[in-house]
């Protein structure tokens, strides 16, 4: 109690809130913004908090994340553009309501929708990420070796166009964070003679590289694309019938969104479609679906929203991040001096009730920001691309230089925004390749002192019961699909012997 | 390497056989080959490591974790080019997003990009945005000189101000510096 307490007082700080603000501001309209997205928004306001103290720092990061993930249904519902991946499907249903003239509900349904997936799923939050990070106290070496493979096995099995791309992907970040000075022995690996490159890659450029760069390259070989506007929106909350309608669907997107939010992966999207997918199955008007269903904006919104609040539990409780964004979050934690994992927990749980403080204000702040603000909100998209996206390069070189005052940085960052991009190009996903990274160090350290203790023996991993279950799950999220296609193959020739024999 | 999604073993769409009948990917045969290609010249670094005392190393030497790394990605990589035939959606999936080459307007972009980057330790970090903020558009096709010219003035001089004066960001002067 004395903890949460503590971290009340952090955020209620004027300033602290101020910044929250900030950061709500700034994530619905960059989540608004179509090729502007979360993970890319965290990236470039990452190095600017370098100054500032951490907690408010981390809280800021936090309310985009929370924000962003609303705004892109914005401009979904009011001109068929998400303006962030886990929009998408907001758009099947919201831009047919908002062409009919119903707008303010459909924006009005989908504030109420998120507001609610967050705030259940900052409840889990609470509840579970001490009791997680009580659990990782138990975790050795060997444990935290397969807990880091599970966690990349699963953005590989859920994300992008190929399960075997993402895994390349991130044993490519892997990879790419051994460079530097080996800890155990002090010898140089792969720095090429750059003196820059001894204490390692700095992830800053890499992640705005990455997810600005890498996207300002894919704008520009798309053509201007003319979208149809909405005119005239009335904000109008949805009634208390259509809450009642959809009161179901929120409830079990919440669940959804939260569940496959802790999942290491890449939370918000996946969670939306599903969201949408289930809310489609348990309607009772599955034709009205396309065509402006209510439940079709309640469904994947309340699922994306969840999901946010759940990718940070494993973040925060194990250091292992839940999707994209938190990955990004997590090496802000890094950059601020935190220990992400169960030892944060333990020795500054105020920290972490301030971090659920200040999603929980994001949250009401993005349902007044997004509802008062909605006609603004998608103007925004009225800024010519041709202006937005150099602005973006601007922030994107200040943002990689200002970390270190070295050019060098914003070199590594242009390489890794062409490299990202031809990456993208060929179905290798950003989001593994930064998970990677991230991870690379809890990766090799837990591997080799794995190998230490049990004497260079692998098969005594299977000794510890934890490394079994993450290796078992593991197998299972990489070879989910193929198990199904196996229960199917068989269901039906069990179905096919009972006809022949007439039951 | 060609980005042509349509480029197959045996030629292009509607000259050979079709892609999906097709074993092999001809563009993510080319991509794995670049990617061992890679492998192997990053396995030959790993070899010039120094040594160190196993005494040191408690049998982990600096490379073996390295070359795990790179084992992995080789081994992976050789599935790329019969990944079309095990995928739902087959190589419609794989190549979506890379039908055709890259535009050269994207690898104008690039080049514009590598050119500012460069021309800041000459120009400075002001001019250089200056610069990019009037090329890049130029380039992308935009001539609304109403809106252009205030940009180009106006943005970087805000970007300036505010990151130097009020969150003390060190840019580098460049000419700047040498004239005043």
């Amino acid at each position: 109690m004395e903890a949460f307490l503590q971290g009340l007082s952090l955020i209620l700080d004027p300033f602290n809130i101020m910044l929250i603000f900030f950061g709500v501001l700034v994530g619905v309209t960059i989540g608004a913004l179509p090729g502007l997205s979360s993970p890319m928004a965290v990236a470039l306001l990452l190095p600017f908090t370098v100054g500032m103290e951490p907690i408010p720092a981390i809280a800021m990061l936090a309310s985009l994340y929370c924000a962003g993930t609303f705004g892109g249904s914005i401009t979904a519902i009011l001109i068929n553009a998400p303006g962030a991946p886990p929009a998408v499907a907001t758009a099947f249903d919201g831009y047919p309501m908002a062409k009919r003239g119903e707008a303010g509900r459909a924006l009005g349904l989908a504030a109420i929708s998120s507001v609610t997936g967050g705030i259940f799923s900052l409840i889990v939050f609470l509840i579970a990420t001490p009791m997680l990070a009580k659990l990782a106290t138990e975790f050795r070496p060997p444990d935290y070796f397969a807990l880091a493979v599970f966690a990349l096995s699963m953005l590989a099995s859920i994300s992008g166009k190929s399960s075997i791309r993402n895994l390349i992907s991130g044993a490519a970040g892997v990879l790419v964070g051994t460079i530097g000075i080996h800890l155990t022995t002090a010898v140089e690996r792969f720095t090429f003679g750059f003196s820059e490159l001894t204490d390692g890659i700095h992830f800053v450029p890499v992640l705005i590289g990455l997810f600005a760069m890498g996207e300002l390259l894919t704008q520009s070989t798309m053509a201007n694309v003319a979208l149809e506007r909405i005119s005239s929106i009335v904000i109008k909350l949805p009634s208390m019938e259509d809450l009642r309608k959809v009161r179901a669907t929120i409830l079990r997107s919440c669940g959804i969104g939260t569940f496959i939010g802790i999942l290491p992966a890449e939370g918000s999207t996946v969670a939306a479609i599903m969201g949408y997918n289930e809310a489609k199955r348990f309607s009772k008007n599955k034709e009205e679906f396309g065509k402006g269903a209510i439940e079709g904006i309640a469904g994947p919104e309340a699922a994306n929203n969840a999901a946010a609040g759940g990718a940070m539990v494993p973040t925060l409780a194990l250091g292992i991040p839940g999707s994209g964004t938190t990955a990004i979050i997590l090496a802000a934690l890094i950059m601020h001096g935190f220990r992400p994992g169960p030892y944060l927990m333990n020795e500054t749980p105020h920290f972490i009730y301030a971090i659920f403080i200040a999603m929980l204000l994001a949250n009401f702040m993005f349902l007044g920001v997004g509802l008062a603000g909605a006609k603004i909100f998608s103007r925004i998209t009225m800024i010519p691309r041709t202006l937005l996206w150099p602005s973006v390069f601007v922030f994107s070189v200040i943002g990689a230089y200002s970390g270190s005052s070295s050019l060098f940085d914003v070199g590594v960052m242009l390489t890794a925004g062409i490299l990202g991009f031809v990456m993208l190009r060929h179905g290798f996903g950003p989001a593994p390749f930064v998970m990677g990274l991230i991870l690379g160090k809890l990766v090799e350290e837990s591997l080799s002192q794995s190998m230490i203790i049990f004497d260079n023996n692998w098969l005594r991993f299977f000794e510890r019961p934890f490394a079994i279950l993450f290796f078992a799950l593991t197998i299972l999220g990489l070879f989910w699909s193929q198990f199904v296609r196996a229960g199917g193959w068989l269901a039906g020739r069990v179905r096919g012997a009972q006809m022949e024999r007439g039951d | 390497m060609s980005n042509d999604g349509s480029e197959t073993t045996s030629g292009r769409e509607g000259q050979g056989p079709s892609p999906s009948s097709s074993l092999i990917h001809g563009v993510d045969l080319k991509l794995t080959l670049t990617i061992l290609g890679v492998c192997a010249a990053l396995y030959y670094v790993t070899t010039t490591f120094d040594e160190v005392s196993t005494l040191l190393t408690q049998n982990i030497p600096p490379e073996w974790f390295p070359r795990l790394l790179i084992w992995f990605i080789a081994i992976l990589s050789l599935i790329l080019p019969f990944e079309h035939r095990f995928l739902e959606r087959g190589k419609k999936g794989l190549d979506e997003g890379r039908e055709s080459r890259i535009p050269i307007g994207a690898i104008v972009t690039a080049g514009l990009l590598i050119l500012v980057v460069a021309s800041i330790v000459v120009l400075g970090t002001f001019l250089s945005m200056v610069l990019v903020c009037a090329a890049l558009p130029l380039l992308w096709g935009e001539r609304r000189w109403k809106i252009l010219i205030p940009y180009v003035i106006l943005f970087p001089t805000l970007v300036a101000l505010l990151f130097t004066k009020v969150l003390r960001v060190y840019f580098e002067p460049g000419l700047i510096g040498v004239v005043f």
